[in-house]
């Protein structure tokens, strides 16, 4: 017990409502890390991510999924555990407004998944169309793919799995079961990873060419509809919400 | 909880919080939304949308509507049936066209140099103004999917017609008539997208000479009704708040 978080902390009613400074790092922090990403991306895949038997392929590519492999795993179980270790027991009973400043967390959390989805579902996936219809593949891990499905789509899941347990560990409205579409907002993204397994094999055993309609892509698609779950969710956070301003709003 | 407290401390703190949602909801939707949609959008009609020599009177006309009309649908079935926010559609369509415009700018021609004018985006703004304005005026789902659906369809040539014309104009090279449109591609190979898997020009409707692009308009038009209609449902379902039973 001692690690978990109790539930009115004196000094709690001071503190910001919405902590902008961690809203506006949070946000910078994916951009500038983004923006690094292809400044990479521009340099290394034309000098040394053309030719996946060559040398430094392996040193500029190879070397860049495995480090990211690593990262990645460690961070999903140290933001994931930390959030689930310093869970809030007595979150029933915590005032309204923590629970207010709680939302705007969480808010702050579904923000971050915005930008991560951004970067991951949009920027990096239709790169991946004007790299490979211009570039012939000869290794499932091409520059492309190591940034897309193995840097950008980990990124979105591990910030959707960390928004997710947030509200499930820390906020009243969701401690009556688990909320659909929220599971339907972070897993049906996080099963576009899963289906990368489809694409590398129906692009290795059939198709090296890049059509991006093609019929192998539509688990993508499909996957791909899940994130309008944030309707849902956003429907279960007004309701919220407007329980907790709507006397003083009134 | 005590239902007796208050969050708030003033109604002026009340209205500057339910603000501050607003800018978050606002943000976070149009990323998930534009995340969802253009990842959906360029897997089932991007190749038509990523370049001009696939910007045909035919396929490009007929998928393009039919595959755009289903996030604009079930979005609005979400912000105008729950909230009376009348931008669904065109919110769904800007947030296409931004991701889009991005990768076109930093990728398509930042990372592998083509010219933008080869690789612009579709324009989709005309129709999603007409299904948010008739869904507005009518406060009708039905009406939005048949008049708001057809006009979705039909539009959408029109509306891409002042970018795309100059690009249709014919050309004779090496003894081969084609469009200006066709000379880009020729002469900016994609090698991992060969000439024999290009769905330009296929099918016979060329048979009816001038009609070919109205035809495939009005085709579009009538599918995007029934996509409408279907994708409503699944904004309907995305929407609901169930949870699964807790322990």
């Amino acid at each position: 017990m001692a690690a978990t978080t109790e539930s009115v902390k004196a000094d709690a009613a001071e503190a910001p409502l919405l902590n902008k400074r961690n809203l506006i790092f949070a946000v910078a922090l994916y951009c500038v890390f983004y923006a690094w990403v292809r400044w990479y991306e521009g340099v290394y895949g034309w000098s040394a991510g053309m030719d996946s038997f060559a040398p430094e392929f392996e040193t500029y590519w190879m070397n860049f999924l495995y480090i990211e492999f690593v990262l990645e795993v460690s961070t999903a179980g140290i933001l994931w555990g930390y959030l689930w270790k310093t869970r809030d027991r007595k979150v029933m009973s915590i005032t309204p407004r923590e629970e207010l400043r709680r939302h705007f967390t969480h808010w702050t959390w579904l923000v971050c998944y915005g930008v991560a989805i951004y970067f991951g579902a949009s920027y990096f996936t239709e790169q991946d169309g004007t790299w490979h219809q211009t570039i012939v593949r000869d290794t499932d891990f091409t520059p492309s793919h190591v940034i897309e499905f193995y840097l950008s789509y980990p990124v979105y899941i591990i910030t959707g799995g960390a928004a997710f347990l947030y509200a499930k560990t820390r906020l009243p409205t969701y401690q009556q079961g688990n909320s659909i579409q929220y599971m339907v907002a972070t897993v049906g993204p996080f099963m576009i990873l899963p289906n990368v397994g489809l694409n590398e094999w129906g692009h290795t055993f059939w198709f090296m060419e890049e059509l991006f309609v093609a019929p192998l892509h539509y688990g993508f698609v499909f996957f791909g509809w899940s994130a309008l779950g944030v309707l849902g969710v956003l429907n279960i956070e007004v309701a919220a919400l407007a329980k907790l301003l709507k006397k003083d709003l009134a | 909880m005590s239902a007796s407290q208050s969050a708030v401390r003033s109604r002026a703190e009340a209205v500057k919080v339910s603000r501050t949602f607003d800018w978050l909801i606002c943000f976070t939707l149009f990323f998930v939304i534009l995340g969802g949609y253009h990842v959906h959008f360029m897997l089932v009609a991007g190749d038509w949308d990523f370049w001009s020599d696939w910007k045909d009177r035919r396929l490009w006309v007929t998928v393009l509507p039919i595959m755009g009309i289903t996030f604009p649908a079930a979005v609005q079935a979400v912000l105008w049936w729950r909230y009376r926010i009348a931008f669904g559609a065109t919110l769904c369509v800007l947030g296409l066209l931004f991701g889009e415009w991005v990768n076109r700018y930093f990728n398509f021609w930042g990372w592998t140099y083509f010219p933008i004018n080869f690789v612009f985006p579709s324009q989709l703004i005309p129709g999603a103004i007409v299904l948010d304005v008739v869904l507005l005026l009518s406060n009708s789902m039905q009406l939005t999917a048949v008049v708001g659906g057809l006009g979705f369809g039909l539009l959408f040539y029109p509306g891409n017609w002042p970018m795309m014309a100059p690009l249709h104009l014919p050309v004779e090279y090496n003894g081969m008539m084609m469009t200006l449109a066709d000379l880009s591609g020729y002469h900016y190979v994609r090698t991992g997208m060969p000439e024999y898997i290009r769905m330009v020009e296929k099918g016979t409707l060329r048979t009816f000479g001038k009609d070919v692009a109205p035809v495939s308009a009005f085709f579009s038009g009538f599918v995007s009704i029934i996509v409408y209609f279907v994708w409503h449902f699944f904004g309907r379902w995305f929407g609901n708040t169930a949870f699964t039973k807790g322990s």
